[in-house]
């Protein structure tokens, strides 16, 4: 019960940028006197919940819990699958190392179908990452942007498609690498 | 001028995108790099132009066909507010990873107060500054100006000194060199008049400005000229305010509709959007408007608007709309074209519970904001304007732009699997690979 309580003493706070006073928590929470509201504050206080200022008014104190240290019980129980969930990954995280230098792409046409990349897929390319052969990248070759193997073979720095059906594209002047792909994604 | 011993007694630095939208759209179009590229097609005016069309005599505000007089070859493109916001956003966390004090002054510019983080960013602060923009180029694909100096006044002048992709550091001991080759009118703050009031005094550069005593600022000049003298003498009076944007002076939006209108039913749907749009934005940032300026603009750019007080504050469209509903027609008149509508909110309050009224209009209103709550929490589950007003319905059911104009921005025609014409992935879209 008491964790209901405080669920709508903290809505009150984010709703109102303030704590609410003895009536309003009695209004907010059905109580029949402020008796009962001064029992329920005192208790919370002892909770570290929140605490009272000279003037008896009411100031947050830890009303998200904030101190709560993982599998040792400070306020409430925390639920087992909260701790076990700590050391996951969401498939944000999984798939961006850098949030700020992530783009994303549409691939068109299967000159990197072999590499398991098809026309329409999305890509993930981070542009903060210094490219080295064998990367599959996105370079500008003719004023457009083109995915490939970047390659190196002696000084010969070139691009290679993954199709053999493809050739291999030597740049005649300096080869622009604009991103190094990190990730393929296809909704079906 | 007397100056402090130290080069920085506060490290201040200015961050100014180059031609920001335009170099949004550089970035994901390889094949527009070196060509004068140009934004706001949807508005028929220049919003924001690359340094290779500022070259060929373009400048912002021109119209369309202007333009192409003077530069038949220009690339001119539909703004794409979803890109250039993602950018935004990017580019102030990306300064925040050396400075948790960062200002976001606009969508394009932002200062930094790096003071004191030599030790934990282990490097100098014109090291900093030089590493913050190098990061911001090659992450965001295109080049910033950044200005560092010890104070706010003097940073920005840095970031303006050299464009594109400047550099420029300004330690106490320099103030004078750069002081010396500005105008005082190049000086943030200081505006046209003040600039012929200074000039009859005979104050012509900045330098002139620093160098006078305090007695003859103070006997000559208000409190605000009084706190930019100081700044330019290094001296910091403006601190960096890294509180995010959460209360506005006012709240304003405007849209360009194409083809112009007369009738009266789809103008006032026009306004009926914007108001509905400005309060969504109120209601995010828990604000109330007490004051409301409407206008609307002819085809021939002739601008008419209206301003009325509300009974009390709120941020709720259905009332604002009832009142301009009101006053509408002294606005609008029947025979002209109208191309764009657009509301202001003003004196914005923090929208915090009010006290009843005789008429128990208060609770009426309190049930009605508790529907746009709801109509809220819908738009963040299924996109924005699922549910809108009666009255924005015609605004609503038809394209902002039809004919030569209807040209949305690039992304809304290239959504993957899932993502819906309201509603797309938050990372911004680099096009197409082959």
């Amino acid at each position: 019960m008491i964790e209901k309580y405080k669920k709508q003493i903290v809505q009150f706070y984010r709703r109102n940028k303030r704590m609410p006073n003895f009536s309003e928590i009695m209004k907010l929470l059905g109580f029949k006197s402020k008796n009962a509201v001064f029992k329920l504050v005192n208790k919370l206080a002892e909770d570290n919940f929140l605490t009272k200022d000279e003037k008896g008014k009411l100031i947050p104190k830890n009303l998200y819990g904030e101190l709560r240290v993982l599998g040792q019980v400070e306020a409430g129980f925390p639920s087992p699958a909260e701790e076990e969930l700590v050391d996951t990954l969401s498939m944000d995280e999984y798939l961006i190392k850098n949030k700020e230098a992530t783009y994303m792409l549409k691939v068109s046409g299967d000159s990197m179908k072999d590499a398991g990349i098809m026309n329409g897929d999305m890509v993930l390319v981070d542009r903060s990452l210094t490219a080295v052969p064998g990367d599959i990248v996105i370079a500008e070759i003719d004023k457009q942007w083109t995915i490939k193997y970047l390659r190196k073979s002696g000084k010969d720095v070139y691009l290679e498609p993954a199709n053999k059906k493809f050739p291999n594209i030597y740049p005649t002047e300096e080869l622009n690498i604009a991103a190094v792909v990190k990730a393929v994604i296809r909704k079906y | 001028m007397p100056y402090g011993l130290l080069s920085f007694p506060q490290a201040i630095l200015h961050v100014d995108a180059d031609s920001f939208f335009a170099s949004c759209e550089v970035a994901r179009h390889p094949e527009l790099r070196g060509r004068p590229v140009v934004t706001g097609l949807e508005r028929g005016i220049v919003s924001s132009l690359t340094y290779e069309a500022k070259a060929r005599g373009v400048k912002r505000a021109m119209s369309l066909r202007d333009v192409k007089k003077i530069c038949p070859d220009v690339v001119f493109l539909p703004s794409d507010y979803e890109t250039y916001s993602l950018y935004s956003l990017r580019m102030f966390s990306i300064v925040r990873r050396f400075t948790p004090d960062v200002e976001e002054y606009s969508i394009d510019e932002c200062f930094a107060d790096l003071t004191g983080l030599q030790r934990p960013n282990k490097m100098s602060y014109e090291k900093m500054a030089e590493k913050i923009k190098d990061t911001l180029d090659s992450e965001l694909g295109f080049t910033f100006s950044v200005g560092l100096a010890p104070t706010k006044v003097l940073a920005k002048l840095g970031s303006k000194w050299k464009k594109p992709s400047g550099l420029t550091i300004i330690p106490s001991n320099e103030i004078n060199t750069y002081l010396n080759k500005l105008n005082i009118e190049a000086v943030w703050g200081i505006g046209p008049q003040t600039t012929a009031y200074l000039n009859k005094l005979g104050i012509t550069t900045a330098l002139q400005f620093a160098e006078k005593n305090e007695d003859w600022i103070k006997n000559k000049l208000t409190k605000p000229h009084q706190e930019i003298w100081r700044e330019l003498r290094g001296q910091m009076v403006y601190k960096v305010d890294p509180n995010k944007k959460s209360s506005y002076q006012s709240i304003s939006k405007t849209k360009t509709f194409t083809p112009p209108s007369s009738d009266r039913e789809y103008v006032f749907s026009q306004l009926s959007k914007n108001t509905e749009n400005s309060c969504i934005k109120l209601r995010r940032y828990k604000l109330a408007a007490k004051k409301v300026f409407f206008f609307l603009k002819t085809q021939d750019f002739i601008c008419q608007g209206y301003e009325f007080k509300l009974v009390r504050p709120t941020d709720n469209p259905v009332e604002i709309i009832k009142m301009i509903d009101k006053y509408f027609d002294s606005v609008f008149s029947t025979g002209r074209l109208f191309r764009a509508s657009g509301i202001v909110l003003i004196d914005l309050v923090e929208n915090i519970s009010r006290q009843a009224d005789l008429f128990n209009e208060v609770a009426t209103a309190e049930k009605i904001s508790r529907i746009f709550g709801s109509v809220d929490g819908i738009s963040r589950r299924y996109g924005k304007h699922t549910l809108f007003l009666g009255s924005s319905l015609s605004a609503m059911s038809k394209h902002q732009h039809s004919g030569d104009r209807q040209i949305a921005a690039e992304r809304k025609d290239n959504l993957f699997k899932g993502e819906t014409a309201r509603k797309r992935l938050a990372i911004p879209f680099l096009g197409v690979a082959g």
